[in-house]
């Protein structure tokens, strides 16, 4: 009898392990070719080509950035803070890495089914700024330090934009549990949150490229004043992960939009054999948005970036919320 | 015009206007040329790598070792060593150009009055060693060889070297002594 159920423990565990391994598997995969058509995409909006020479049209090139950072010379500044050094770029991959536990590709298949999912990816992408402020401290230079300091104000003010405009949608659905929230959608027109929440989802778009660093809210990294922001002293795979940390973000963001305004894995028509079909098309959707508000947009200046979000952003999220409660209400 | 603006900002119309060129410049053919795959012709009278022209009678080089080029030259890259012959006429004996440190103004070929040294189209010539962008003289009538030729090396003589002793001979018109033009 003991034996029967050891059996089944190590078979369920055996499951669970490859399922995880699938899934960062492709999600690796994919924030390797984010990187990729990030370029492609901006080059052409540029009028230039992307990268062209490695593989067809360039298609190897993520692999050979790979190799190539993971065979570069790790500069350590002999001023640093060791262990702080050596621990913020882990800390920044792997806390945006754990939000990939919670998301559900389609129906039934996610790694853990949580009920305060939500909750848990707004808790990790919080924590993942802890990763960048510490590369900022640690690194023992002004342009990281500066750019380690922004961050912490932008993430600080942009979170609370983020996570009162999620409130509609908690509302709405009335559970934090992702799958809840996109079965919860499906009573409303296409199945999505989109029209019912659109200042929600206007101010979820806006505020999860803040909280991302990403372009027009870049200033962590602002190229033309901090060189790089708080990754100035990292090189070879230690910058490497910063940048797959900032590329998970954008994806568990854009994973987030669609399971909470988008309708998630629903479509108007099932795609046959890919149960995820829709939900990889709605996140490429999003993620090419970001791509496009980065070729288009200049950077903001800082005290308009804080501006934005404590007198804009939060004032609509509020107002959404006040909103929805009226029609919960009403209905 | 207040309505206006509100509306403006409310719908955030010129970044919207903003978006739309890029997703219409996306769609746009783009205007990168690949270099090493796609090499760009020379313009005519581009001045590329040096040469130094052959005598198309002699096939030997035009050079008469004056050393106006020499004399010319803003960055002092041009060698010239001369030796008298037995016969007492004056030898070229080396010529060389320090490639690296030419800066490419064509001075010399204006200053040359035979058009014996000149600039080819040619431009890619990177080296991984300062001694083969050293040029001597054989390496410059090689450089002739390959990249100019004669057929080149007469349009280039008319269109823009055309050096003083192009215009030194006798006009058909022009009055001479009569004995002279009868040839006794």
């Amino acid at each position: 009898m003991m034996k029967f159920f050891e059996l089944t423990a190590l078979v369920s565990l055996g499951l669970l392990l490859l399922k995880i391994a699938v899934v960062i598997g492709a999600v690796m995969l994919h924030v390797a070719y984010a990187t990729y058509f990030e370029r492609k995409v901006i080059g052409h909006m540029q009028v230039r080509l992307g990268p062209m020479n490695v593989g067809f049209h360039g298609l190897l090139q993520p692999i050979a950035d790979f190799v190539k950072l993971f065979f570069k010379e790790d500069i350590i500044p002999e001023q640093s803070d060791k262990p702080v050094f050596f621990i913020a770029p882990v800390i920044a991959v792997f806390a945006t890495m754990s939000s990939v536990a919670v998301i559900p590709f389609y129906e039934g298949f996610r790694i853990s089914n949580i009920n305060i999912g939500l909750l848990f990816i707004l808790a990790m992408s919080s924590l993942g700024s802890y990763g960048i402020i510490m590369a900022g401290w640690a690194s023992n230079s002004k342009y990281s330090f500066l750019g380690g300091l922004r961050s912490s104000a932008q993430v600080v003010s942009y979170e609370i934009a983020l996570g009162l405009s999620l409130v509609g949608v908690m509302m709405l659905s009335g559970s934090l549990n992702l799958t809840d929230i996109v079965k919860a959608q499906e009573r409303y027109p296409f199945g999505m949150f989109l029209l019912p929440q659109f200042l929600g989802c206007f101010v979820f778009l806006i505020s999860a490229v803040a909280e991302t660093n990403r372009s027009p809210f870049d200033l962590p990294e602002a190229e033309s004043e901090l060189v790089a922001g708080y990754f100035v002293e990292y090189s070879g795979m230690r910058f490497g992960l910063f940048f797959v940390a900032e590329y998970l973000g954008m994806i568990i963001m854009a994973c987030l939009g669609t399971i909470c305004f988008l309708g998630g894995w629903n479509g108007p028509f099932p795609i046959p054999y890919l149960p995820f079909g829709w939900f990889v098309i709605k996140i490429y959707i999003i993620v090419f948005v970001y791509y496009w508000i980065r070729a288009t947009l200049p950077r903001y200046r800082y005290d308009h970036l804080m501006g934005l979000g404590w007198k804009v952003l939060i004032p609509l999220a509020l107002l959404n919320i006040v909103i929805t409660g009226i029609f919960k209400v009403l209905a | 015009m207040k309505i206006r603006q509100i509306v403006k900002t409310v719908f955030m119309t010129e970044i919207v206007k903003g978006m739309a060129l890029t997703l219409k410049s996306m769609f746009s053919h783009a205007v990168t040329r690949q270099y090493p795959k796609e090499p760009r012709p020379a313009m005519p009278g581009f001045r590329g790598l040096h040469a130094l022209t052959r005598n198309p009678q002699t096939g030997e080089a035009r050079c008469v070792g004056c050393g106006l080029c020499a004399a010319i030259c803003p960055s002092q890259c041009i060698h010239i060593y001369t030796t008298d012959s037995p016969d007492h006429t004056k030898v070229v004996e080396r010529y060389e150009i320090e490639v690296l440190r030419c800066i490419y103004c064509a001075f010399c070929v204006e200053a040359c009055p035979y058009s014996a040294v000149v600039l080819t189209e040619h431009y890619e010539y990177s080296a991984y060693n300062k001694k083969d962008l050293y040029m001597t003289k054989d390496r410059l009538l090689s450089n002739y060889d390959k990249y100019m030729g004669w057929e080149k090396d007469q349009e280039y003589f008319k269109k823009f070297w055309h050096p003083l002793t192009a215009d030194f001979g006798t006009p058909e018109n022009q009055a001479v002594f009569k004995r002279r033009k009868e040839g006794r």
